[in-house]
């Protein structure tokens, strides 16, 4: 017990992806960090940053150059075969466009009992099924669902299939790939709070990959910053939003639209003086 | 778009596919669409029982009622051996299409294997492949044909079997582009995160998706390979004499055409009805499998 508490459930060391082309791009350069428990870590980046990189040779998609990945302090960069299936098992994935996430020519039965198939968590057909429906009635869908295929659902909707598909082998940690991105603003919340109530209900541990940082802070208790590749900061979700160490931390914040113009001048004054005297001196 | 229609299930698909609305953009069902999806599935039918059907022995020659005109008795006439055209041209449906089946069902699969795995199998499989592909699309169909008659004796099976080793290659060449692009679809992460086998995810996620484009293809190729068939036929290397083939026929009454037209309009008139018939079909599904016409989805 203690020990479990102690090993992290997920930890990156030192990560490094490059990939091959003219340029050599160093999409992932030397990246760490770790998830606990139930934890939600929050990566945030403007695009091309190295986010869906990094979540990508978390999840197995993508072979890091160097560095490794432990679930629970065991090493998935290096094992194979059956354990590598047992323990990748543990980590599941939401992508983050749910019109291509999906296999078109599978039903939303199919979909998510897949995994519970192959892994032969629930191999009897109609227990696969009955699960499939507590499944779905835990992203919030109706069994009536269960026959019909992707492309008669929106956005919200065949992102909670997805959710649903990722829940069915039990896994600890979800990585989240810009998850709403993709969808339209009403549905984004529901979304999101889905998250947040999974993470509650099951202990689920997130890694949440955003560019939106309201979205971030309200999901994630730490933050982790990345830009052109690297974590530049990395903390609890007080300390980066409300004094961030690193000059890109602040330009993203900065960025942020505040809807209040009062507000807008306050922090323009606060953080921002430096900005704008020069923007003043400019103008003379 | 966020369309929640109620979505067919797998058996209302084709019922789906043959009454969709809309304009012709959209793949509207118009009559020539119908007739010849009638025709070809005419043809089918012919195959199977086409010998059954016909009137009288299509072998029988009857040297007394040679070069008969079209009448009451042999509504397509005889032929200079005295035999029933019409029978022939029944009997002679089953050779023509069932050879045509063999060869495009033989380049289909043998196209699938080959094309999946130069497209899943690396860049080194890939490439050794692809050289083979190349090879066999320099040769010409004809001369394969012709080289293996001569091998192995004039006969419809040399025919098919030189024509199914010269026309996978195209096939093995469609699959490749389709299965890379299906390959990255999100979907195909999405089941390899999930831990899904290799084989499942080739056979289940990866196919599946990739080989409407493939059909389409099949059924266009249909007339293609009928007409090729037909031609070795009249050339002597297909099917031989006795036996009732259509472009066998043809070849064999080209001496009676000038002073007997309908030993030669019939069975070609066959071949060019069914080639034209699969051809139709094969734009409508084509249409019909657009993936930018489906409704629902992006």
């Amino acid at each position: 017990m203690n020990t479990a508490e102690e090993t992290p459930l997920l930890e990156a060391r030192n990560l490094v992806k490059t990939f091959s082309g003219r340029s050599g791009t160093r999409a992932v350069n030397d990246v760490s960090f770790t998830v606990r428990r139930g934890e939600a870590l929050g990566l945030v980046g403007e695009s091309g940053s190295g986010k869906s990189t990094t979540a990508r040779c978390v999840a197995g998609l993508l072979h890091p150059d160097s560095g490794q990945v432990l679930i629970a302090g065991q090493d998935v960069t290096r094992a194979r075969g059956r354990a590598l299936r047992a323990t990748r098992r543990r980590i599941q994935m939401v992508f983050q466009d749910p019109y291509s996430s999906l296999n078109p020519r599978m039903t939303v039965a199919d979909l998510v009992g897949e995994g519970m198939y192959v892994h032969g968590i629930e191999p009897d057909r109609v227990r696969r099924r009955d699960r499939t429906v507590e499944l779905l009635e835990t992203v919030g869908m109706g069994s009536e669902h269960l026959d019909r295929y992707p492309r008669s659902f929106s956005g919200g909707q065949r992102q909670r299939i997805a959710i649903a598909r990722a829940l069915a082998v039990g896994p600890d940690l979800l990585i989240c790939d810009e998850p709403v991105a993709s969808l339209d603003v009403s549905v984004q919340a529901q979304v999101l709070n889905l998250f947040g109530d999974l993470r509650e209900k099951l202990g689920l541990s997130l890694l949440f990959i955003a560019h939106d940082l309201a979205v971030v802070h309200h999901l994630c208790g730490r933050v982790a910053v990345m830009n052109s590749g690297r974590v530049v900061e990395q903390g609890d979700r007080e300390q980066v939003y409300t004094s961030p160490r690193h000059p890109y931390t602040r330009a993203l914040l900065d960025a942020v639209p505040v809807p209040d113009p009062a507000a807008e001048r306050a922090r323009a004054a606060g953080r921002g003086a430096v900005h704008t005297q020069n923007h003043h001196e400019e103008k003379r | 778009m966020s369309t929640t229609t109620p979505v067919p299930t797998r058996s209302a698909g084709l019922r789906n596919l043959l009454t969709r609305k809309g304009g012709n953009k959209q793949g509207h069902t118009t009559f020539v669409d119908r007739a010849a999806l009638g025709v070809a599935g005419l043809m089918v039918l012919l195959a199977l029982v086409g010998p059954y059907l016909a009137p009288m022995d299509p072998y029988a020659v009857d040297l007394a009622k040679s070069l008969t005109p079209p009448g009451s008795e042999h509504w397509m006439g005889t032929d200079a051996n005295g035999r029933d055209i019409l029978s022939r041209v029944l009997a002679g449906g089953r050779t023509t299409i069932l050879a045509t089946v063999a060869v495009i069902a033989v380049a289909t699969v043998i196209g699938t294997l080959i094309g999946t795995a130069a497209a899943l199998g690396g860049r080194i499989v890939d490439e050794i492949l692809m050289r083979i592909c190349d090879v066999g699309l320099s040769l010409p169909a004809i001369v394969v044909a012709l080289g293996l008659a001569a091998a192995m004796g004039p006969s419809l099976q040399s025919a098919v079997i030189a024509l199914a080793a010269t026309w996978w290659p195209g096939y093995a060449r469609l699959v490749r582009t389709l299965v890379r692009e299906t390959r990255d679809a999100e979907f195909v992460e999405s089941a390899r995160v999930l831990g899904v086998s290799r084989t499942r995810l080739v056979l289940r996620h990866v196919l599946p998706n990739s080989l409407s484009a493939l059909y389409v293809q099949t059924t266009l190729d249909v007339s293609a390979v009928m007409l090729v068939i037909s031609g070795l036929s009249f050339v002597g290397v297909g099917a031989q004499v006795p036996a009732s083939e259509w472009g066998a026929m043809i070849a064999a009454s080209r001496d009676t055409a000038i002073t007997a037209w309908w030993t030669v309009l019939f069975p070609g008139l066959a071949i060019a009805l069914t080639a034209i018939a699969f051809n139709l079909v094969g734009d409508w599904l084509r249409v019909r499998t657009d993936p930018t016409l489906r409704t629902g989805g992006r």
